[in-house]
């Protein structure tokens, strides 16, 4: 017994050590170095892939505020961390990374704080569309960093081997699909992943959909309209021919699918090219492209977005000054967007670098030198006019999930999947005191 | 609340020498038995066999489809693991060094109380006994979802979110491990012997050092084993308790990762890591399995566990 | 040893309960009320700051609501009926009970099996097959659910590769379809070699003069097994029952972990504790959300209830 006694406390001694005794002490410890360390520390949470740099950038140029980084976990992670400290009332940081679609639905829990009276000085370095995302009646919440404008990443190779002609409209699309299966070829045209609930939403939207207006308490709900049905059919009808796959998007499988020659196209957010350089299992000699989103013939051409993210400050901050300084110029300077662009493959909404021929002229080796931002990402961002999401997007969502899941998998009809959605997401707004219209 | 312990500790020896000889007698007959056993081997081995044939490999090798996810291909362990203990400056190892602080504190922790209460329960009969015992049986019943909200609100209304108190804490708490003491203290100490000690005039405390605690040994040893283990194994509550990576578990930090590997943020092998990291965890715990083997084979057997 | 312990103690009941008070005095027993109350204090202090603190502040967010129009108010009962009316829920608590119906006898099937099995052999290789069963205890649910994930997997698991063999398409074990039986598969997988030991020490303290006896009968080891062997370990059986169906209607972490490979199969409500996380952690509705976990608290309760109360002879848990 003894013997056993003594070993523990040795472990336990051993285990203090390992784990550097960061015991006791409140603060949370940076990831990064503090240069200057008399000067005001602002508590960032993010997950940009390598950060760090950006991080450090920052540091070393400012003498007054310091950013203590902290990756808490990517997207849903992170998410269920905030939601925690704003019930507690405690325990968020000065500065959170959100992806653009849910800051909306932080704005009516007081969790963020309104930067109106920081950005006059800086509300011209950003497009339109991309700042009203941000922003909700006459504040705005969050500082944008990327963007998520939406084009068609294709294997030349594959489709050159069977004849195929790049689609441009979503006609094209689906006789491309059933070509490429005629044909005998083994890969599909595409995936119609059922969590591919961001990607869904804008393809609706591309049809017309207006899913949501909020002014206040009063939002209205339009999912269940002549749009998201058209598109909804579309992809239904794709799906019980057998021409599109229904995994579920980022898994181990689906990333290796996007490279392997499984899928033959991609409709894709300007982010997704970094992501795919990275992906494992590429089949060798394949030919990446970028072209534009497919439209709907006979309709006026729309760009859509998927995607994106944004730096907030919380009504948490300690000092919203210096943590609104952080938001502002973290991603604010052409040095860090050069380190966003080139590591992290970021695509850029902060004009100056935007519209810099460095950007613009990027040639990118996985598309074989083509200057997909030129050709194709460009023109999307410039046409996106923004969209409104829910300030209740979670639940939107996993509805939307639902809804597709069931049409993918024959349990319902579009329309069906549709009212269900509609009645799911209409019927929780009401519960949370929102006057549905 | 009576009883499912025993106070005599199994003589495996005596009985086994009679039945090894009732096996040779038995021979041939034995072949089924033993398949069946190879087949069950198998099943229980699989995925630990999946996890180290893919420690092995590197990140391209594991999704590129050419070798069988079951054999190995290009070997590239080593560099794994230097990946592994690399990644972040190092940061495995403070998940590791913190599962092993926050089981063995939170375990230690959990069996000094709970022996301390389920001997009070058993040798003391003092007002409100009934009512009290039974709540400890009602807790093992109540869903930590339930729990952990309030709990975070509590811990960070004193400062102790981000602290590793408000794992090691709650994990001393361990109805089930009172319940077990209890149990075993009634069976295990007569009262006759108490009542002796008593005449002598050795005090309560006395008593219980000198007396009672060693009888206790073999439900203590398991209580500490289970205990560590429900602490080691822990992963919602470190969820939301911690926001800083130095002070995640090695389970938080693997479950983050793999989110991460999952959106596969910047390319780097962050599967390769999770792999042999899930690996590396695992071995622990194993190998003080295997070492301690005579302690909770026996131990165990006093309850059943949640 | 567990049942012959059960025989004596059901003859003689708790020595504690019937001892008589005052027969040292009552400024004694007054005394020594005291030194339990000593003993049991700091158990009762974690019990109260840990679980009994919480689980009333959790009770009253239960009674409240909140919304962006009126903020915080009391609602009484409401969220509680609307629980019991709520079809995610409902379709949450009977997954879990179906889940329990299916799991909790093949889970038991497997660990009864195995320890028959181990304790009728004795030789190097049953020692070894012993630890192998009972290793997966050791692994931490996250990473178990980790391991099967890889192995489910269409492209990277073993599955498509046996298919491929006879040239059949990869198994979909992920589908909605065949989830409930992969998960199935991975509780049994992490738990069966725990529930083993239990029971194979249990069969390891029968006194083994029993089956000299059965064998004079001319019973052989089926019959032995059948009719000596688990009757005798009934009560540790039940015991490991009532636990695991604990476990399983509070089912959480293996389906959370999968769900991110299994949209389609494992919805946001899939279980009831998913269900309370999701409502409060992604649809920030916690008062909502402390209404389920105290409602299945409520199932769970009752359901162990009713089963050791139709059992409770052989568990001998009649306190």
């Amino acid at each position: 017994m003894k013997k056993i006694l003594a070993t523990g406390g040795v472990a336990i001694m051993l285990a203090a050590t390992l784990s550097g005794c960061s015991t006791g002490a409140a603060e949370a410890s940076c990831q990064n170095k503090i240069v200057n360390s008399a000067a005001t520390v602002v508590n960032v949470w993010a997950w940009y892939p390598e950060f760090e740099s950006v991080v450090d950038l920052f540091n070393n140029t400012h003498d007054k505020v310091q950013v203590c980084w902290t990756n808490v976990g990517a997207g849903n992670d992170e998410y269920t961390k905030f939601s925690t400290a704003i019930e507690a009332g405690s325990g968020a940081p000065d500065v959170i990374m959100l992806e653009t679609e849910v800051v909306q639905s932080y704005i009516p829990r007081d969790a963020l704080a309104d930067l109106t009276s920081y950005t006059a000085d800086i509300k011209q370095n950003y497009s339109e569309g991309a700042w009203a995302d941000e922003s909700s009646g006459a504040g705005v919440y969050a500082i944008p960093v990327d963007g998520g404008p939406v084009g068609m990443l294709y294997r030349k190779d594959i489709f050159d081997k069977y004849g195929i002609a790049v689609p441009t409209t979503w006609e094209e699309y689906a006789a491309a699909a059933q070509a490429l299966k005629d044909a005998g070829s083994t890969s599909m045209i595409t995936d119609f992943a059922g969590n591919g609930r961001a990607y869904q939403q804008a393809l609706f939207a591309q049809a017309g959909s207006i899913p949501y207006t909020v002014d206040g308490t009063n939002v209205t709900v339009d999912l269940n309209d002549a749009a998201s049905l058209k598109v909804l059919t579309y992809w239904q009808d794709l799906v019980s021919k057998g021409l599109v796959g229904t995994e579920d998007a980022s898994t181990t499988d689906y990333n290796t699918h996007l490279v392997d020659g499984t899928y033959a196209s991609t409709i894709a957010a300007a982010w997704l090219p970094g992501y795919l350089a990275g992906f494992t299992g590429a089949e060798s000699g394949a030919v990446w492209q970028a072209a534009p989103i497919p439209q709907w013939a006979g309709e006026t051409p729309k760009q859509v977005n998927i995607g994106g993210s944004a730096f907030s400050v919380t009504s948490q901050a300690k000092d919203k000054d210096a943590a609104a300084t952080v938001a502002k110029d973290i991603f604010g300077t052409e040095e860090a967007w050069k380190l966003g662009i080139e590591k992290a493959a970021l695509f850029p909404l902060w004009k100056p670098i935007l519209t810099s021929s460095y950007f613009t002229d990027r040639a990118y080796d996985f598309f074989g030198g083509q200057q997909i931002n030129k050709d194709v990402f460009l023109a999307a961002a410039n046409d996106y006019s923004g969209f409104q999401v829910s300030p209740f997007q979670n639940l939107a969502y996993d509805k939307l999930t639902e809804a597709v899941n069931s049409v993918s998998s024959g349990a319902a009809t579009p329309a069906d999947a549709l009212a269900t959605y509609q009645k799911a997401v209409t019927e929780y707004a009401t519960s949370q005191g929102y006057t549905v219209k | 609340m009576t009883v499912l312990v025993s106070t005599t500790s199994p003589r495996p020896e005596k009985r086994r020498s009679h039945a090894s000889r009732e096996a040779s007698r038995a021979g041939g007959r034995r072949v089924l038995p033993h398949l069946v056993l190879v087949g069950l081997i198998l099943y229980f081995a699989l995925p630990f066999w999946w996890l180290i044939v893919a420690s092995t490999k590197d990140q391209a090798t594991l999704f590129s489809g050419d070798t069988s996810p079951l054999w190995f291909g290009k070997f590239n362990l080593i560099d794994n693991i230097q990946l592994l203990f690399t990644y972040s400056n190092g940061l495995y190892w403070h998940w590791l060094g913190n599962s092993f602080l926050y089981a063995l504190t939170g375990g230690i922790g959990a069996t000094v109380i709970s022996v301390l209460a389920g001997y009070g329960f058993a040798q003391y009969r003092f007002a409100g006994r009934t009512p009290f015992f039974a709540l400890v049986l009602g807790s093992v019943m109540v869903p930590a979802t339930a729990l952990v909200i309030p709990m975070f609100v509590m811990f960070s209304a004193t400062h102790l979110t981000n602290t590793m108190w408000a794992v090691i804490l709650p994990s001393m708490l361990n109805p089930f491990g009172v319940y077990l003491m209890r149990v075993y203290t009634q069976d295990a100490i007569p009262d006759e012997m108490i009542d002796a000690a008593r005449m002598d005039g050795a005090g309560e405390l006395r008593i219980f050092f000198r007396v009672a605690l060693p009888l206790l040994r073999p439900a203590l040893v398991t209580v500490l084993l289970l205990s560590v283990v429900g602490t080691w194994n822990n992963y919602f509550l470190p969820l939301v308790m911690f926001s800083n990576p130095n002070l995640f578990p090695v389970t938080v930090g693997l479950g983050a990762l793999q989110t991460q590997a999952g959106v596969n943020t910047g390319g780097q092998s962050l599967w390769t890591i999770v792999i042999v990291g899930a690996l590396v965890s695992v071995i622990p715990l194993i190998i003080a399995f295997l070492t301690l083997q005579k302690y909770w084979q026996g131990g165990l057997s006093l309850g059943s566990v949640k | 040893m567990l049942s012959s312990t059960i025989e004596r103690r059901s003859v003689t009941p708790d020595r504690a309960f019937l001892k008589k008070p005052g027969r040292l005095g009552s400024g004694v027993s007054a005394r020594r009320a005291r030194w339990g109350w000593l003993f049991v204090a700091p158990f009762a202090v974690f019990l109260v700051l840990f679980l009994l603190t919480p689980l009333v502040y959790a009770f009253i967010l239960s009674l409240q609501n909140k919304t962006v129009a009126t903020g915080t108010h009391w609602v009484g009962l409401d969220n509680y009926a609307k629980a019991f009316t709520d079809p995610l829920f409902l379709e949450g608590v009977w997954l879990v009970v179906r889940f329990s119906i299916i799991l909790i006898p093949i889970q038991m099937l497997v660990s009864l099996g195995a320890a028959l099995l181990l304790d009728s052999i004795t030789s190097r290789f049953s020692k070894f097959s012993r630890l192998m069963i009972f290793v997966p205890y050791a692994v931490p649910a996250v990473i178990g659910a980790l391991m099967w994930g890889f192995l489910y997997s269409p492209s990277f698991g073993p599955a498509a590769e046996v298919a491929g063999w006879f040239g059949l398409n990869a198994p979909q074990l992920l589908s909605p379809d065949n989830i409930f039986g992969s998960l199935v598969n991975v509780v049994t997988w992490q738990w069966a070699g725990y529930y083993m030991i239990i029971i194979y020490a249990a069969l390891q303290g029968i006194d083994t003069s029993i089956y000299e006896a059965a064998k004079i009968d001319g019973a052989n080891a089926w019959q032995t097994a059948l009719r000596i062997k688990i009757p005798m370990i009934s009560s540790s059986l039940v015991l490991i029952l009532v636990f695991a169906l604990i476990g399983t209607l509070q089912f959480f972490t293996e389906p959370q972990i999968l769900r991110s490979m299994a949209s389609g199969s494992i919805t946001a409500s899939y279980t009831p504790n998913i269900y309370a996380y999701t409502l409060a952690f992604s649809y920030s509705q916690f008062n909502y959300a402390s209404a389920i976990s105290f409602a299945l608290g409520l199932v769970v309760f009752v359901g162990s209830y009713i089963f050791l109360h139709f059992t409770r002879k052989k568990s001998g848990l009649n306190s």
